[in-house]
């Protein structure tokens, strides 16, 4: 069985994720940079002595396949390396994947990651 | 005698109050006398017209306009090198400090005219003694020329000044990503007010010792004094070493690992820019170099500088990507452009006196220079983002002692009025013998000593200030970015928002802190690192 681990994370704990998950033997990860806004709803940055407001944030989006026994671990990776304790830090959520394929062989399942 | 004594009271309180207001109002009209003096010294309201000759224009003086004329056209393009160094150090940089490298060039060159306007002027080309200049400041006390230019005195002015600029902006190269700006404005201060001009002045200054007496070398020198065209020493030996003071000082960015330790550079965010800076630049020098003749009646001495100054930029781009090419199998744009500026850098000093076949031989060398500068620094593991030690710092050196070498002997120095030919200088390999060698080793030995030295104890007395004046930022500011940390916006945006407040002198519209901010509402920019 296999899971699909998806994380939104703060830009600059992107390598600090990337080395962690690499460490405990994960092969692979999409990311993607990505715009939006949680419970801190956007935020203002400054310009020719103005204030204007964002609505949403950058963020970048981190995406993982992982045998179903690896999800809780990968996850608690992920937030233990990507938190910093202020708002802003991000999710994590996991979903079950029906199938998946590697492209090169044509392999299937487990066997695809 | 109550009565009399009480008013032998008043009378003294009477006496003391009358004494308080002559007493102020003495200092008063002294304060406003002073003022008034020290306000017609300050912008000569009253001496201007004594002090700057009225203007006595023969028919046939074509001279004194032509050369003003010239000198002016090459400071408008040693100037444009600001727009170079921006495109340059921002594109080598990250997308998260782009703005920081933008601003830190304006703000230093505003910095910068300012300070050469009161002192750095003074200090540079003021008659003093062999160390430091001590006239003009304000540019107060000017004549019509400077000198025996046949310049006009605020043409040349505004040329020194872009070179000035020059040195100050070459020094952020190395600190890229990582200095605080209220540290930037620091150490600013002190390259654009003082040690450039300082510097300078024994090079380039009346009565400065390196280009005049050699001072305690004089004997060493052998008769010939250290000469430096147009500054690969003076501003680009100095800007390069205090630049690697700086990075040095600061250490690497947040994430910076070493080629030893399993790493390597981050990368640059902007190729584009990157590579249209460093051409904007070599466009820039046709005005650092020919016009450092600060004459175009040396009509022959112009084209010759302009020439070389080509073809030492072409050996070395090409010396930089040959040589790094078997390395990687791949043709590299990034050392292309560090190596041509390299070439650029080490023509500076010696393109008047050299040959064109002189001034391929010092780019080559100078393009395969620069890319060995860029792996010691690597192997030292001393984090220089823009490469601005191993182009200005190296590439100015190799220029320097490549005069020494093959300065032709054909050639003396260009006048107001054409050429004087009485001291003609003559390298090693023209059998000029190793005397203007041992001037050079000795002008750029000094440089390397004396400014670095400095400057180290300058980036290290910065580095160690508490709070927010410490050469570095706190770690938060730099993972977070400089952009949005230190000047509240980056770069590039893929949407622009909607304005929620204007500050002006009269209030705020609308004022934001974390503490205020209900969930939901948008949290100040430099509070919420993203």
């Amino acid at each position: 069985m296999i899971h699909l681990v998806t994380a939104i994370v703060k830009p600059f704990k992107l390598e600090e994720i990337k080395d962690a998950l690499r460490g405990a033997g994960i092969v692979g990860m999409t990311v993607t940079e990505v715009q939006g806004y949680g419970r801190q709803g956007g935020k203002s940055e400054t310009f020719r002595g103005g204030e204007y407001q964002l609505s949403f944030v950058p963020k970048v989006k981190v995406e993982v396949l992982v045998d179903s026994g690896d999800v809780d671990k990968v996850m608690d990776i992920i937030a233990a390396t990507g938190r910093t304790g202020k708002i802003g830090d991000g999710k994590i959520w996991a979903v079950d994947v029906d199938r998946a394929m590697r492209v090169r062989t044509g392999e299937v399942g487990a066997e695809a990651l | 005698m109550r009565q009399k004594l009480r008013r032998l009271r008043e009378e003294k309180d009477t006496r003391r109050l009358i004494a308080v207001i002559l007493g102020g109002k003495m200092l008063g009209i002294v304060g406003v006398l002073g003022a008034m003096k020290a306000f017609a010294w300050l912008f000569e309201s009253a001496a201007w017209a004594q002090s700057a000759a009225p203007i006595a224009h023969k028919a046939n003086d074509f001279v004194s306009p032509i050369n003003t004329v010239w000198v002016l056209v090459t400071a408008f393009l040693v100037f444009f090198m600001q727009a170079g160094f921006m495109g340059l150090e921002a594109g080598f940089a990250r997308s998260r400090e782009t703005v920081n490298v933008l601003l830190e060039c304006v703000f230093d060159t505003c910095l910068c005219g300012l300070l050469y306007w009161a002192i750095g002027f003074a200090f540079q080309f003021g008659v003093g003694n062999g160390l430091i200049g001590h006239q003009f400041f304000f540019l107060h006390g000017m004549t019509a020329a400077y000198g025996s230019t046949k310049v006009a005195f605020l043409a040349f002015w505004l040329f020194q000044f872009a070179f000035a600029d020059t040195a100050s902006t070459v020094t952020s190269g190395a600190m890229v990503g990582r200095t605080s700006f209220k540290g930037d404005i620091l150490y600013s201060i002190a390259v654009s007010g003082f040690i450039y001009p300082i510097f300078g002045h024994w090079a380039w200054g009346p009565g400065g010792w390196l280009g005049n007496t050699m001072g305690w070398f004089h004997g060493l020198a052998g008769g010939t004094v250290f000469r430096d065209f147009a500054g690969s020493t003076v501003v680009h030996t100095v800007g390069g070493f205090i630049a690697l003071a700086g990075a040095i000082a600061l250490g690497p960015r947040i994430g910076r690992k070493f080629k030893r330790d399993g790493g390597g550079p981050l990368p640059p965010h902007d190729l584009t820019w990157g590579a249209i800076g460093g051409v904007i630049l070599w466009f820039g020098w046709y005005g650092f170099n020919p016009g450092s003749t600060l004459s175009a009646m040396d009509w022959q001495g112009i084209g010759r500088v302009a020439a070389n100054t080509t073809l030492a930029a072409c050996a070395a781009g090409m010396a930089a990507v040959l040589f790094v090419y078997p390395r990687t199998k791949k043709w590299d744009l990034g050392i292309s452009v560090n190596g041509f500026l390299g070439g650029l850098v080490a023509i500076t000093c010696p393109c008047y006196w050299v040959s064109p076949a002189g001034a391929i031989a010092i780019g080559a060398v100078a393009g395969i220079v620069v890319p060995l500068g860029i792996d010691l620094l690597e192997r030292l593991r001393i984090d220089d983002p823009i490469g601005a030690w191993p182009v200005h710092g190296l590439a100015g050196i190799w220029g320097t002692v490549s005069l020494g070498l093959l300065a032709t002997g054909q050639y003396g120095v260009p006048t107001a009025d054409g050429v004087d030919k009485s001291t003609l200088v003559k390298g090693l390999l023209y059998g000029g013998g190793t005397a203007q060698l041992r001037s050079q080793l000795i002008g750029s030995a000094t440089c390397v000593v004396v400014v670095f030295g400095f400057s180290l104890l300058l980036m290290f007395a910065i580095r160690s200030l508490k709070g927010s004046w410490n050469l570095r930022l706190d770690k938060e500011g730099e993972l977070e970015g400089l952009d949005i940390h230190e000047h509240g916006t980056p770069a590039y945006h893929m949407e622009f928002g909607q304005g929620v407040s204007y500050t002006t002198l009269l209030g705020s519209g609308r004022s934001l802190s974390s503490s205020d901010v209900p969930r939901g509402s948008p949290v100040p920019a430099d509070k919420e690192p993203v």
